[in-house]
């Protein structure tokens, strides 16, 4: 963390994650429920991405490599549900695995070309 | 056509990501050109301006509670001004009998909203606003025990309101609700004709299943912080008042808001989804109400216990006395909130359902105005014999003990069964909890926000404009509320834009305590506006003269000591004086703020 | 944890609580007696559970809670509420009110 002086580094009281997060959740929301594709998927991307910032900014996780994989796996799992089995739900299915997809790219892009100290 | 509109969206929302994520990185990589530790000596000192970024940034990324609680306190104040521009609507609309100003639809519309946004987008955040600034200073913690938490809760909060409104906004065909605040089923699943089936039905569940996530997150932060952030000096046996207010509210919110998020969801899939919770043939009629009531109920003492707190907290100041019997109402408090979850069937009793299960709803019904009314003899027995100075937080402390005996005796009269029959969805149930929600909750809000108006703003409001707006309050919701009560007892139901010629007068009374009010409403928006500019600077940290009378407390000693450090600054974090050897860059950047 | 927090002063506290409680007791009893409403044994379990659960769910948190107040009365000084770190406070005496 103290390699990577951000905001939140310099500034103890702010960070600019929270606003971003909770913006994330109605955008996936709308978009999953009135399946429209591509605001679900921005909207499970903003989430998913900057709870990882946040993950990373607090010192849970040394990089946002590892969160993005996580969110990744579950955004696998929960999409799959929803497409191939009897919930049927087959486009809503699709843009949560799509949003996985990006996720799971920049997860194990990250891990592979970036090099350690750049992170974000 | 329907290809390139999807196009047209996915290239929207991508462009949105990278607008997003350009300013993320920008706004993270300040520190490269931001020479930390630049302004030499009293760099390190300046205590406020140091930890946050300057300007509109500082705002939309900040983690400190007594920011958000600031937020929280503008949020839940527009809120108010829109619910109350929309009962004015409706107030006038309500001056004769026939569909006159408004259409019947268009009333239902905002009967709804204006339920939904007083007790969400007004009454909770308003509360959570004075929580996140107090609480940590009144338990001597730094701040809330997850900040970041904290933040998101309070950002969930816009576009919670956004959805909830959405249905007013030009959007194609989206149409706002008309469901009233209950949300009852089968109307609220689609079925029927009307607008039920609209879209603006779903937009309005979504933005209040996201103030329910947010008050949830709110609630878990308070907990932690009061259970693990307490400074060493403070105990549970001098733990203040209103602290324990919010602790058992925080308490009733942990077990409500869940329920009904999970409510509301069902009631989604239900809609969207072809899922038949809410059915006839499987769920029934009844198991929305069971589900929403059983969040309802609690709901409206999660409203009431923290102004509870804080008329409790502020009344002894001006009485200049220790409030009376302090234990008692701290044990009434956790009395209050466990038993709200015993009652919720009372607002049920007209549905036909088992009678010996309605006779146990009456039963715990009767005994929760126990604890309620223990409170209001301590109230006035702290006033009794008391050194009281009617300022004007005074004087709200007071009203709202006078509407909160209105409001609960009527309550107790409705939670009598054989009562309740006959005033059961009358303008009687609407006088009940206006005399509540407006006349006590707001009131005590409004306590609250005179009382600590020099601590948040650093100035002080006028005086005499605060006392002009009590008094139109206080007379004016007397009237509306009264004239509800008569209506109820002549038989005007509820939720109607027409009514029969016979109730006209009443109605008309109505209006005319509501317009008193609007113009009490417009002098305290002016108070506040330009006392806030341009009032006079507080000198001290004790504006109210609490020494004397031994009653100063942890969070006046926080303004006190924050007062002094700025002068020794040369400048607090608004007012930033350039000679204080910082920078001209940082000089600015403060200036901004 | 000596001697008992759980004194005379403590319980003149509590009835505040406990009237509640009494009145809860009141309709167990009463319902009992006088039960117009015929058998079933579903909705009378259900209904003596409505009101028995609050009276438990009661009864435990003001225990709690009077013991979690009672311990730090007795082990630390106690302040004014909503005082303790202004400057120079001092610890109230025992007698509120
Ligand atoms: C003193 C204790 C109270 C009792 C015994 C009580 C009783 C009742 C009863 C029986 C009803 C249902 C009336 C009907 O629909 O036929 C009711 C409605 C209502 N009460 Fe209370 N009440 C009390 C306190 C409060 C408080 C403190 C609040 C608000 C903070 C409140 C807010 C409401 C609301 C909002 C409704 C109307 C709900 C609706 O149908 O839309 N009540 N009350
Ligand atoms: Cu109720």
């Amino acid at each position: 963390m103290d390699e990577q002086p951000g905001l939140s580094d310099q500034y103890r009281r702010a960070s600019p994650w929270p606003l971003f997060v909770a913006l994330g959740i109605p955008i996936a929301e709308v978009g999953i429920l009135f399946d429209v594709f591509a605001v679900a998927v921005a909207g499970l991307l903003l989430f998913c991405g900057s709870v990882t910032g946040m993950l990373r900014e607090s010192g849970y996780a040394e990089t946002p490599w590892r969160p993005l994989g996580a969110f990744a796996i579950l955004l696998f799992v929960v999409g799959g549900t929803l497409a191939f089995t009897d919930v049927n739900l087959v486009t809503r299915g699709y843009a949560i695995i799509t949003a996985g997809g990006l996720l799971a790219a920049a997860g194990i892009g990250g891990e592979l070309f970036v090099p350690k100290r750049e992170a974000v | 056509m329907q290809i390139t509109g999807q196009l047209a969206l996915t290239v929207v929302m991508g462009l949105f990501l990278v607008v997003i994520a350009a300013w993320l990185a920008q706004i993270e990589d300040w520190r490269s050109y931001t020479p930390i530790g630049s302004g030499g000596a009293t760099g390190e000192s300046g205590y406020v301006s140091k930890e946050k970024p300057a300007g509109i940034s500082r705002w939309l990324t900040t983690v400190d509670h007594k920011d958000i609680g600031l937020l929280y306190g503008a949020y839940g104040v527009i809120a108010f001004v829109v619910g109350g521009l929309m009962i004015m609507l409706m107030r006038i609309e309500l001056l004769d009998p026939e569909m006159t100003l408004l259409s019947n639809s268009f009333y239902n519309s905002l009967l709804t909203s204006h339920g939904i946004t007083m007790l969400f987008l007004f009454g909770t955040p308003i509360i959570a606003a004075f929580a996140n600034y107090l609480v940590p200073l009144l338990i001597g913690a730094d701040d809330m025990a997850f900040p970041r938490i904290n933040a998101i809760a309070f950002w969930l909060l816009p576009p919670g309101a956004l959805l909830i409104w959405a249905g007013f906004f030009p959007l194609g065909d989206i149409v706002p609700a008309q469901t009233a605040w209950t949300l009852y089923t089968p109307l609220s699943a689609g079925v029927g004709g009307g607008s039920q089936a609209n879209a603006g039905v779903d937009l309005m569940i979504l933005g209040l299943h996201l103030t329910g996530v947010s008050a949830t997150m709110g609630s878990i932060n308070f907990i932690a912080t009061i259970l693990t952030e307490r400074g060493e000096k403070v105990t549970w046996a001098n733990l203040d008042i209103f602290s324990w207010t919010i602790l058992t509210q925080s308490g009733l919110i942990l077990f409500a808001f869940p329920l009904l998020g999970s409510a509301l969801i069902m009631l989604l899939l239900d809609r969207n989804l072809g899922t038949t919770f809410f059915a006839i043939e499987a769920g029934g009629t009844m198991l929305w109400q069971h589900l929403f009531w059983f969040f309802g109920h609690p709901e409206v003492y999660i409203l009431v216990l923290p102004p509870m707190g804080i008329v409790s907290y502020v009344l002894p100041r001006f009485s200049g006395r220790r409030l009376f019997g302090f234990k008692f109402v701290v044990y009434s408090t956790l009395a209050i909130g466990v038993l709200s979850y015993g009652v919720w069937a009372h607002h049920m009793f007209a549905t036909g359902m088992d009678p010996r299960l309605r006779a146990s709803f009456m039963a715990v019904s009767l005994a929760i105005a126990i604890p309620s009314a223990v409170k209001t003899f301590n109230w006035i027995t702290t006033m009794w014999n008391g050194r009281v100075r009617l300022t004007t937080p005074m004087l709200f402390c007071v009203g709202f003990i006078s509407n909160f005996i209105l409001g609960g005796v009527t309550g107790v009269f409705l939670a009598s069964i054989p009562v309740d029959l006959v005033l059961h969805d009358t303008y009687y149930v609407v006088g009940h909890f206006h005399y509540i929600v407006m006349g006590a909750i707001a009131f005590a809000g409004f306590a609250g926000l005179y009382y600590w108006f020099p601590m948040f703003t650093g100035r002080m409001y006028q005086r005499r404009l605060g006392k002009i707006h009590f008094w139109t309050w206080m007379i004016g919701s007397n009237i509306t509320f009264f004239a509800m009560i008569v209506l109820g007892y002549g038989g005007m139901p509820r939720r109607y834009a027409t009514y029969l010629p016979q109730f006209a007068t009443f109605h008309q009374v109505a209006t005319l305590g509501a317009v008193l009010m609007f113009i009490g409403g417009l002098v305290w928006t002016y108070n506040f506006v330009v006392s806030w500019l341009e009032g006079p600077k507080v000198q001290d940290g004790d504006p109210w003269n609490l020494r004397e009378d031994g009653m100063y407390t942890n969070e006046w000693q926080w303004f006190e000591n924050k007062q002094e450090t700025a002068l020794a600054d040369g400048g607090d974090e608004e007012e930033a004086v350039t000679d204080g050897g910082t920078t001209e860059a940082e000089a600015e950047a403060e200036a901004e703020d | 944890m000596a001697k008992t927090v759980f004194d005379k002063e403590m319980f003149l506290d509590l009835v505040v609580n406990f009237i509640p409680l009494f009145i809860l007791l009141f309709f167990i009893v009463g319902y009992t007696v006088y039960n117009p409403f015929g058998i079933d044994t579903t909705f009378r379990s259900l209904q003596y559970a409505l009101i028995v659960t609050p009276f438990i769910m009661l009864t435990i948190l003001t225990y709690l809670s009077a013991k979690a107040i009672g311990t730090s009365e007795r082990d630390a000084p106690v302040y004014l509420p909503g005082g303790a770190t202004v400057d120079g406070a001092e610890p109230v005496e025992e007698h509120e009110e």
